[in-house]
């Protein structure tokens, strides 16, 4: 049971920020219909959640409840994108140089960009974290401080995540060319 | 260079890309772009990327299905008997809002009552929610919400030429703004509300403790039902007019005579010069 004030402000906030909400959920389940199930959780904890708080910015608060329904449902469900194996730290501190094999032929890259089944299995292939962070500037746009409050992460974090999922899908895009 | 300065460069990159970099960072940023050709590849190939995720993974509709789900966890609830909606929220709200609330459901009960006496006048249209009803309904909520967050807007002004280029920048319409300050209507600023997602000036005039939102809307979205007409929902009051180009709601807690009149003098100060403000 939820008051009106809670229905009220659900029907201000959640409505227009549903696309965002299915396709993050989408990105991070990587199925249709997990991602239904996903959006259709954090609509009801956001309509439990509004009864006692009134929310300044909507967009990261809800896209945050969005993630950690996912989180949620893919633990629940032992969906096996949200394992990873390692601990966070090690890869937030992983150098981002490029090394050598950067070493770019422009044109060859670009045309490895415009093939969009292969740039989305790489960015599919992205560790959650980093594809979390992509997702959210990239398809969500999200700026690095909605991120950060989205994530519960600290801004500097999610700049070098973007960093590195960027550099990432460069060289995974670049390896396959 | 060191690995840290290696980093350092590459977040740069990726924060200019995403219109991240403070104003003096900007300057070093666009110095760097000039003076360092590789350094202005790098930022190319970046934003290349960064078109294509745009592009091949573009942000998706949500399935209609899901969208109704959604939309009915929170579906308005059909008007019920005054008691009963005074009656409900003793159960489910938490202690410090009860004062406020008791506060809106006398107002929703007043509401009621003037629902029912206008139906029994003969104005049943306002029985049928029209798409103009769901309208008022959602610029009603919009003004609860300002009214409850302490922000009735987004630039506070009473400077006609501050605010007028404010909403211009965020909102399709070219927003008409009448100064009413000598018939006691102050301008007070000016936010954009948001109807079937097109983002839609709204101008905020304060009499005494009293707040008036005015919204200007294409002429498509709220028809307006004669002159004059004041509704109440949610226990606002709300009146409508058009001209020939767009629609007006005008949203308040002020009582009914001084919302007409607020209406009548935005009318009239509209009105080109020469013409007769009777219509």
């Amino acid at each position: 049971m939820s008051s009106p004030i809670a229905e009220q402000r659900f029907r201000e906030i959640v409505p227009p920020l549903l696309d965002d909400a299915y396709s993050l959920a989408k990105w991070l389940s990587q199925s249709p219909t997990d991602a239904e199930d996903i959006v259709q959780d954090a609509a009801l904890r956001a309509l439990q959640a509004l009864s006692t708080v009134s929310v300044d910015r909507p967009k990261p608060w809800f896209l945050a409840i969005v993630r950690n329904a996912a989180m949620t449902f893919m633990a629940r469900n032992r969906r096996k994108t949200v394992a990873y194996a390692g601990d966070l730290s090690d890869l937030d501190a992983l150098d981002l140089r490029q090394g050598d094999d950067a070493a770019p032929n422009p044109e060859q890259e670009l045309i490895a960009y415009e093939d969009g089944e292969r740039l989305r299995q790489a960015i599919a292939g992205l560790p959650p974290p980093f594809l979390e962070t992509l997702v959210m500037r990239d398809i969500n746009g999200l700026s690095y401080r909605d991120i950060a409050e989205a994530t519960d992460t600290p801004v500097g974090t999610v700049m070098s995540r973007l960093a590195r999922a960027r550099a990432m899908l460069a060289k995974t895009l670049r390896a396959k060319a | 260079m060191t690995d840290r300065d290696m980093n350092e460069r590459l977040l740069r990159l990726n924060a200019a890309l995403d219109g991240e970099l403070d104003a003096m960072a900007s300057l070093g940023f666009e110095r760097e772009m000039r003076d360092d050709p590789a350094f202005a590849a790098e930022y190319r190939r970046l934003a290349a990327l960064r078109d294509a995720v745009r592009r091949h993974a573009p942000r998706e509709a949500a399935p209609p299905a899901l969208a109704d789900r959604i939309a009915a966890l929170a579906a308005p609830t059909p008007p019920v008997p005054a008691s009963q909606t005074a009656a409900a929220p003793e159960t489910v709200v938490p202690f410090r809002r009860r004062a406020w609330l008791d506060r809106r459901a006398l107002a929703v009960a007043a509401s009621f009552a003037i629902l029912g006496f206008a139906v029994g006048a003969g104005l049943t249209s306002l029985r049928s929610p029209s798409a103009a009803d769901a309208v008022a309904q959602r610029l009603v909520a919009d003004f609860a919400r300002a009214e409850i967050a302490g922000q009735p807007f987004d630039v506070a002004s009473s400077d006609r030429h501050t605010v007028k280029p404010w909403l211009a920048a965020h909102a399709t319409i070219s927003a008409q703004i009448a100064d009413l300050a000598q018939e006691g209507f102050t301008l007070e600023g000016g936010r954009i509300a948001v109807v079937d997602r097109v983002p839609a000036p709204t101008l905020v005039y304060r009499k005494r403790e009293h707040l008036i939102a005015v919204t200007e809307l294409p002429a498509t979205l709220a028809r307006s039902r004669g002159a004059g007409a004041i509704d109440t929902v949610d226990g606002f009051h709300v009146a409508r007019w058009s001209d020939a180009n767009l629609s007006y709601v005008a949203v308040s807690d002020i009582d009914e005579n001084e919302l007409a009149a607020f209406a009548e003098a935005f009318r009239a100060a509209q009105k080109p010069a020469g013409e007769s403000p009777a219509r």
